[in-house]
């Protein structure tokens, strides 16, 4: 009897631990929702190698850690880094004044060695870095004197500021962190001068990052930030209604993943607010009209399906109207990009049309249409990761279906997407423009770049034309004679329809209510953090 | 046919083979039987309840849950029963080859078979899909590639066994060629251990491409597949929980009736198995197949 | 016992090189050149040819194949796997902590598996066709046959939603186990139940059951001793179910973002980091086999009839 007493009152006690234990957790979370006084993001990417001369790290993490020598704003180019400028008269001399006083995170001073030693070990790897035409443009960096660093180029090269105000590769490291005096097999530390330097970083699960005090800004508000490592759609909704996390944003790769009625929900509970981005970029359909065996390598077939998406229904039910219908490559807030396109509307009798004239016939009672013998069948790629393009994918496949396109549908890794594109072996892939600080200069830079959209311009009968305007549009040094390079080459791809634009993509960003401060970058990949404060 | 009597008696084993007949049935006359087709996009009907047209309700796209129930039947239990099939043929052709010319034939095929089934079969399912890209072929290969080698041991135990049979030494006197031997005694006796190991196979595996497929590593969209299903139903689980419940209760439902027709096709074979399984032992301490070739998705 | 023990890990040996081998070879299936693989991995925007040549160079892609793989195999010995495509981090600095991880949700759950199952299974095996094993089993059967992502689902909903009691992902506490736990547990101790269940049925059918009966022994010492024979089925089931376990845990942590295998593997799979998928499959093979030849030799250890086997 005595042992059964004793039996119980264990039980009992391993209960009262348990709950107790349980409700404790439960405590702790719901202040950390209270006071918040950090923000806790959500990555569905470990944050990586924070090298901000390579590229596999997050953007939104660099970001917040390295600067440039200067900012590009939607007003235009602000100094960051450095505090002024001159470009001489011939357009190949940059000469940066650049900011006293400013110290990396490891306490090194920030000078004109060192802006020499990160441009030059960038140059050091320049086939890494052959997507931003300044690296094969520069010529060489002199430091003037302590505060005045000259970049001197090979020939002019109009978007020089705008590359120097990316993310990467042209920030700057604390040269004590460099391995033997380079940066392209790896870094000692990440000591960047930006307004928060990384403090703890666990791979997979966690990397937090600490205000900088002594950011020549002024310090940040925000105190911690961390990034979570967790999976990407509901696991992250729940982790941000249990207070695990705290704010989300569609980062990296389109990671549009969490339901947009819960994320209504979210808000409509208080404790959290949406706010969204003007457009960004553009989603599109990219066509191989190099592919002489495919049907796409005819306008007609591309301008059919370009006719057969239903933009309006895409936004409305697809995005909740997160994302707006594009009817052209660049949005109109693009630079260079407003030159009056003439629109196609959605519209799947005209494009059954153009398929008819086309010579695309249905013979008695078949489905799909047939021309010489040749089945109009193509393929579609989408990224299996994306539950967007799918969903759009299947739509799109259901509308072409109805006139007579078959559209088969693969879905594949990001990695094997991008290495389709760049080796041409493809119909139709999914894609988006690389957002506004790169649109249009890297964009277009990127028609004619053979591992970009080479194969996708090739095809078309003007494809010479396209590429020496393109060349002479990035030596231009005449706005006018700019615009109207720019109208000419968006004229031509617009025109063949070989970027089948679907919705303009724009940032969306879940906080809690009582944050104060959030704006956004040019980019779609980062977010001015340093900004943000508590109410 | 023996066997079917026996099993018929256990009632729930005969209402499992019922529910698993039905289904393949069902799969096989998808177009006769699916109300929509299922790939039919309805953008208007977007998550709508159940309703006279649509049993089920509708998806994110409109279309109709049922149909995609239906014809999901295809690539979740038809084309794991191909693969099995294909993997059993292997692995009978194998497994005969090994047990009845016995020698060199039997060493080589049987040191396959060990480095095969040294991989875990989760784990290169993975690789093989990891390397080869994702996708329903990928993973049916993969199936195959790991499970054939099972499949060979336990023809060669049976063979082993039966091949010293006199009324099979008897045939060989006779004169009959080594397939007509083959065909004609071992591989009806060594049949209905096959289907219980089949059975008991199918199970997992059915589970396993679902669960492959609920990563985004299995079946290429449009085509419905239950643990594709559920994978779109997953992004709106907290504002639609109803869409998980279809495709997890067909699921559940089939992967159960496999379950209990392979127990019960166990029982009805008892005596038989016991043997073998003994013998299986004290073969090299293996844990007999049917045991070991279970893994949980 | 000595001598055999030898043979039989004598025999691993050349097993273990050809599994080395065939992981090695793996690579080739893929599509894709893994020069190309590697720049797209590091996000690299733009890829030139030159750049391509690098990077094969780097690789040691232009070596003969078996010159590579023995280079492969001696620096495999000594734990490294090469670097990842994606970071550039040594495999095994990504790899090491994320199979710790898995090995401690593995060894956690396979405890409870093995507690519940034997205690289940004897349980039942001694009331024989009773309501009460009738039900355990079942109610095991339908617990086998659902999806685990499906209870994942179900349980976080209920759990961590509804009642708020468990965090829903991550590994911060020991809380954080109950779910993944739970759901690995649900999905083998059902397995693992009906295989004691059974041995200890036909151990309980065994002559020297009837004999010692006959002769007057106690139900509670004949229990004992069909207990201790069925606990040898037990070993060499529970053995081969660790690596099994550990190699099966994908879906788990990928619902509940465990930082393990799985959810690396998956990450790898989807990014295409070869070096990672490679040194995995390697480092579970290997596991497999030497898991299995321990709990073989454990097994002749108690059991030395089974060493004429060989």
């Amino acid at each position: 009897m005595k042992r059964n007493r004793a039996a119980v009152l264990l039980a009992f006690l391993l209960v009262i631990v348990l709950l107790a234990g349980c409700g404790e957790g439960n405590n702790n979370k719901k202040a950390s929702v209270e006071q918040a006084p950090e923000l806790v993001y959500a990555t569905a990417k470990d944050v990586n190698d924070m090298n901000p001369h390579l590229y596999p790290g997050s953007l939104a993490a660099q970001g917040i850690v390295y600067e440039s020598l200067v900012e590009n704003t939607p007003e235009g180019i602000k100094p960051q880094l450095a505090e002024s400028w001159s470009i001489s008269e011939d357009g190949k001399v940059y000469t940066f004044q650049l900011r006293k006083n400013v110290k990396f995170h490891d306490g090194e001073p920030f000078n004109a060695e060192a802006v020499k030693l990160n441009i030059e070990a960038v140059q050091r790897n320049a086939a890494k870095h052959a997507w931003i035409k300044l690296s094969s443009k520069l010529d060489n960096v002199v430091a003037i004197d302590e505060h005045t660093v000259q970049l001197k180029l090979k020939e002019p090269y109009y978007p020089t500021l705008l590359e120097l105000s990316m993310t990467r590769p042209y920030v700057f490291l604390s040269p004590k962190d460099f391995l033997n005096g380079e940066t392209k097999d790896g870094v000692a530390g990440y000591n960047g001068t930006g307004p928060y330097k990384l403090d703890e970083q666990v791979t997979e699960q966690f990397a937090r990052f600490a205000a900088n005090e002594q950011y020549w800004n002024g310090a940040p508000q925000v105190k911690t930030i961390t990034a979570k490592v967790l999976p990407a759609g509901e696991t992250t909704l729940l982790a941000l209604q249990k207070g695990e996390v705290n704010f989300v944003f569609t980062d990296d790769r389109g990671a549009d993943s969490i339901d947009v009625d819960a994320m209504q929900r979210l808000a409509d509970s208080g404790d959290y607010q949406i706010v969204r981005s003007k457009s960004m970029n553009t989603k599109m359909i990219v066509a191989n009209s190099s592919n002489a065996a495919s049907p796409v390598s005819e306008k007609a077939v591309r301008e059919a399906i370009w006719q057969s998406i239903d933009r309006e229904t895409i936004s409305r039910t697809i995005f909740n109207e997160t994302e707006t219908p594009a009817e052209t490559l660049f949005s109109l807030n693009v630079n260079y990009a407003d030159v009056g396109l003439q629109k196609r509307d959605y519209n799947p009798e005209a494009a059954a049309k153009l398929l008819e004239e086309a010579g695309w016939t249905k013979d008695g009672g078949a489905e799909v249409r047939t021309k010489d013998g040749r089945q109009l069948s193509i393929k579609l790629y989408y990224d299996v990761n994306s539950a967007s393009q799918k969903t759009q994918a299947e739509l799109l496949q259901s509308e072409t279906t109805k006139i007579g396109m078959k559209l088969e549908l693969v879905g594949e890794e990001s990695p094997a997407i991008a290495n389709r594109r760049s080796t041409g072996d493809y119909e139709l892939l999914f894609n988006q423009t690389w957002g506004l600080a790169y649109d249009p200069q890297s964009t277009i830079t990127a028609f004619a770049t053979e591992s970009a959209y080479r194969f996708t311009t090739s095809g078309i009968p003007q494809a010479e034309e396209l590429y020496r305007k393109i060349d002479a549009v990035m030596v231009s040094t005449d706005e006018e004679t700019r615009k109207a390079l720019y109208k000419d080459i968006l004229t031509i791809v617009h025109d063949e329809a070989v970027f089948i634009p679907i919705t303009n993509g724009s940032v969306t960003v879940v906080a809690p209510s009582n944050l104060q401060g959030i704006s956004f970058k040019q980019t779609q990949y980062e977010l001015p953090f340093e900004q943000m404060r508590f109410e | 046919m023996k066997l079917l009597q026996r099993l018929m008696k256990d009632k729930l084993a005969a209402a499992s083979l019922c529910v698993v007949a039905a289904t393949l049935l069902i799969g096989l006359c998808a177009p006769l039987i699916a109300p929509h087709p299922p790939n039919e996009v309805n953008m208007e009907l977007r998550f709508s309840g159940a309703s006279w047209g649509y049993w089920l309700g509708n998806d994110h796209l409109g279309r109709c849950i049922l149909s995609r129930l239906i014809y999901g039947i295809r690539p979740s239990v038809l084309w794991v029963l191909a693969a099995l099939g294909a993997t059993a043929i292997i692995g009978a052709f194998l497994g005969f080859a090994a047990g009845y010319f016995r020698g060199k034939t039997d060493a080589v095929i049987m040191r396959i078979c060990d480095v095969m089934l040294s991989f875990p079969g989760y784990v290169m399912t993975l690789a093989i899909v990891g390397i080869m890209g994702a996708g329903l072929t990928n993973i049916l290969i993969a199936f195959v590639m790991m499970k054939w080698a099972w499949f060979a041991r336990v023809f060669r135990t049976a063979v082993m066994q039966y091949a010293d049979a006199d009324y099979v030494k008897f045939a060989r006197v006779l004169g009959i060629g080594h397939i007509g031997i083959m065909t004609r005694h071992i591989a009806p006796i060594a049949l209905p251990e096959i289907a219980v190991i089949s059975s008991g196979a199918l199970g997992s595996m059915i589970l396993q491409i679902s669960g492959l497929s609920f990563l985004g590593l299995g079946i290429q969209a449009p085509h419905a597949e239950w643990g594709m299903m559920m994978n779109e139903a997953r992004a709106v689980m907290f504002t639609r929980p109803e869409l998980m419940l279809a495709p997890g209760l067909a699921i559940i439902v089939l992967v159960s009736a496999v379950n209990f027709l392979s127990d019960g096709l166990q029982k009805a074979l008892d005596p038989k198995l016991m043997l073998s399984e003994k013998r299986a032992k004290a073969g090299a301490g293996v844990i007999p197949p049917r045991l070991s070739g279970k893994e949980v998705a | 016992m000595l001598g055999y023990a030898l043979k039989r890990i004598g025999a691993v040996i050349p097993l273990l090189v050809v599994i080395s081998f065939l992981t090695f070879i793996l690579n080739g299936l893929s599509p894709m050149d893994p020069a190309e693989v590697v720049l797209h991995a590091q996000g690299v925007p733009t890829i030139t040819e030159d750049l391509i040549a690098a990077t094969r160079s780097e690789l040691g892609m232009d070596r003969p194949l078996l010159a590579r793989y023995w280079d492969w195999l001696l620096s495999c010995l000594q734990l490294d796997f090469g670097s990842s495509y994606v970071s550039g981090k040594p495999v095994w600095s990504l790899l090491g902590p994320a199979l710790m991880n898995t090995l401690n949700l593995t060894l956690v759950s396979s405890l409870f598996i093995i507690v519940l199952s034997i205690a289940l299974g004897i349980v039942c095996a001694l009331r024989e066709g009773k309501w009460l094993d009738l039900s355990v089993r079942s109610v095991s059967f339908l617990l086998t046959s659902m999806p685990s992502y499906w209870l994942s689902a179900l349980m976080v909903w209920y759990f961590s939603v509804k009642l708020d009691l468990l965090p829903t992902s991550g590994m911060d506490s020991h809380l954080s186990y109950v779910l993944p736990v739970a759901v690995i547990v649900i999905g083998y101790a059902g397995l693992y139940f009906r295989i004691i269940r059974s041995s200890m049925l036909s151990n309980l059918n065994e002559d020297y059951v009837l004999y010692g009966r006959a002769c007057g022994l106690s139900e509670r010492s004949l229990t004992i001793q069909v207990l201790r024979n069925s606990l040898q089925v037990a070993v060499s089931v529970f053995g081969l179910a660790i690596p099994v376990i550990l190699g099966s845990t994908v879906v788990v942590e990928n619902i509940f973002a465990w930082p393990g295998l799985g959810t690396l593997t998956v990450n790898s799979i989807l990014n295409r980091d070869f070096p990672i998928i490679q040194a995995y499959v390697l480092v579970l093979a290997v596991a497999f086999v030497l898991f299995n030849t321990a709990s073989d030799l454990l097994n002749t250890a108690v059991n030395p009839k089974l060493r004429k086997g060989i």
